[in-house]
């Protein structure tokens, strides 16, 4: 037998690091119900004496905290389904039809998974302000503004990941020919085997993949934050982030306002661990 | 990677998909197969083109021409716009920073990681309840946990300097002090990124097969002793991706070091790359100048995953 380190010492580390983790989160909750004396009180008070749930309406008084989150969640809803259809489609072509050009398609999707942000935001920036009859713009897209500041370029840009597709490749190419062979002597066309055969056995990774992206497009900030500037489209993060500045002192209701942020992710992550470890562990990528 | 070496499960084209079929329906099925193909590819293709592929072109266009932004006008330039942003001290100074922040956040993040991925490579009591708190912070937003992050470092009447007030010691002014700031950053990345790395850690730790520590075990090798020798060797191709993934990462560091020190930080102490192309394309407009700073991040991560990859042996298929 292997030389084990004694359990208790184990859980001790393993529980003192989950703390140090987890007490970011509780600090938040924390903050966000404590009175306006004791949140700038010091020492800091650990456990406040009356839990003041009014921060919350409050907070969304000096921000339009409510527009923001259902700004997010419409977002992400979006990006999801498209993801979902669009990928699912494309990974399953690359996976189950054999044509001419294939490997080359496939690769140069794999390529697309390796570009970093930076290399490509600018340009997307000038292709979102300059699209034509948008906003302003004539039919060379001079003008305007193009799509800025609207919902097509807060859902549209994003709204498919080549990760997607490449998950789906892979879980596609591990089902059996045999299937979809029988599916096709039924007479079965070749959308309907795709929508209706192989689709429903792949619904691990439509899980994951359903998760991934709605994490990736609630908590995205970047592009949100450069193509709009309207507040009634601003995106939770980036509304947070501009209450910040605005009200820098106001640390209960920045708490509050981080906590709206976040809790939609953190009750979603506990909910369906399963999926999203394995899609991370799978694929790794963000 | 896995996904190249994957045997096409599909037959060939033209392959005859059973032998009772007559040719011309055989044709015909193919031919209706790759007409639905390229239906069902044709979406994302346009997509994909329109947004990452002409825009990845575009950038390297950019980067050598000058762009006008309200004349629309493109014109030839060199290298002007590189000469230009080395002449320029802030970006000089945000590589700096960049490099420094990588430096020290990739190396301990990861440590701490594969740390931890062995340590929850056993079978215990609460095993998932740990994994699930050491990965949360990678699932919440950067920036809301930021803001959380930034009232912890509040210099008067936050918990970090009240902690250290509790031994005695008088903390820093941590995000308003130059000296302090990105210290801060990096604990907030290295604490947010630790979640990540360990869980690739442990995918790669459960594919390690039990037999690989039987002869440690005869020989009575120490469990640090087995750590190094046998672990570690074996968690290399991990250890290429996960380093790989956490540099380009790390080079990309946005939202954090928006949130935390608005502005560039103090005496622009925390100004990285992303936050001077971010700076110069969207508040600045120079367009072109922001494309050649994107290409020389793209550059530096290109150099480096080579570099890695050299270092840590070519296949990294493994995983």
């Amino acid at each position: 037998m292997r030389v084990k380190p004694s359990r208790v010492l184990l859980h001790l580390i393993l529980a003192t690091g989950a703390l140090i983790m987890i007490v970011p989160f509780a600090w938040m909750l924390i903050s966000s119900l404590k009175s306006h004396a004791e949140i700038s009180a010091y020492p800091p008070v650990i456990w406040p004496t009356e839990w003041v749930w009014s921060n919350y309406p409050n907070a969304m008084g000096f921000a339009p905290f409510g527009t923001y989150f259902r700004n997010s969640l419409l977002i992400a809803i979006g990006h999801t389904v498209i993801n979902l259809a669009l990928a699912t489609m494309a990974g399953y072509a690359l996976a189950r039809v054999p044509f001419r050009g294939r490997s080359l398609i496939f690769m140069a999707i794999l390529g697309t998974m390796m570009i970093p942000t930076y290399t490509k935001i600018v340009p997307q920036y000038l292709i979102a302000k300059g699209m034509p009859f948008f906003g302003g713009n004539d039919y060379l897209g001079r003008g305007g503004f193009g799509w800025l500041d609207s919902w097509w370029v807060l859902i549209v840009p994003g709204a498919l990941t080549p990760f997607a597709i490449f998950m789906f490749r892979q879980f596609y190419l591990s089902l059996p020919t045999e299937l979809e062979e029988a599916a096709r002597i039924d007479g079965m066309g070749e959308f309907a085997i795709f929508g209706r055969v192989m689709t429903p056995l792949v619904k691990p990774a439509i899980a994951t993949v359903a998760l991934i992206t709605f994490e990736n497009s609630w908590n995205n900030f970047l592009w949100p934050l450069i193509v709009t500037t309207r507040d009634d489209l601003r995106v939770i993060q980036v509304g947070l982030a501009a209450f910040q500045q605005v009200e820098k002192t106001e640390w209960a209701y920045l708490m509050a306002g981080s906590t709206l942020a976040t809790i939609p992710m953190i009750v979603l992550f506990l909910f369906t661990q399963r999926y999203f470890v394995q899609g991370f562990a799978t694929a790794g990528i963000k | 990677m896995t996904v190249t070496s994957l045997p096409a499960k599909a037959p060939a084209a033209g392959a005859p998909p059973g032998p009772t079929r007559a040719p011309r329906r055989r044709r015909r099925l193919g031919y209706e197969r790759r007409r639905a193909a390229w239906l069902m590819l044709t979406p994302a293709l346009i997509h994909l083109t329109w947004w990452i592929g002409i825009p990845v072109l575009a950038t390297f266009v950019l980067a050598f021409t000058h762009y006008d932004v309200l004349a629309g006008t493109v014109t030839w330039a060199g290298l002007d716009n590189f000469t230009e942003i080395f002449a320029d001290e802030t970006w000089n100074t945000s590589i700096l920073h960049t490099v420094v922040y990588t430096f020290f956040t990739v190396p301990v993040a990861m440590a701490l990681a594969v740390v931890i991925a062995v340590l929850l490579n056993a079978k215990m009591r609460a095993r998932a309840w740990y994994r699930a708190a050491f990965f949360l912070p990678h699932i919440t937003a950067t920036v809301a946990i930021a803001l959380v992050w930034m009232w912890m470092f509040e210099p008067n009447i936050g918990l970090f300097n009240a902690v250290l007030a509790m031994f005695g010691v008088n903390g820093p002014a941590w995000l308003s002090d130059p000296d302090f700031a990105m210290a801060a950053v990096i604990v907030v990345s290295v604490w947010k990124g630790v979640g990540l790395k360990m869980l690739i850690y442990l995918a790669a730790l459960q594919s390690i097969p039990p037999e690989t520590y039987e002869a440690a075990d005869l020989d009575g090798a120490s469990g640090p002793r087995r750590f190094w020798s046998i672990t570690l060797p074996l968690l290399k191709p991990a250890t290429f991706f996960v380093f790989v993934v956490s540099m380009i990462d790390a080079f990309q560091v946005f939202d954090q070091v928006y949130v935390l020190t608005p502005d560039g930080g103090p005496a622009n102490a925390t100004t990285v790359m992303t936050f001077e192309i971010y700076r110069t394309a969207f508040s600045e407009f120079r367009i072109s100048t922001a494309c050649a700073q994107s290409l020389v991040l793209f550059a530096f991560l290109l150099v480096l995953t080579v570099i890695s990859r050299r270092l840590t042996g070519k296949d990294d298929d493994a995983r």
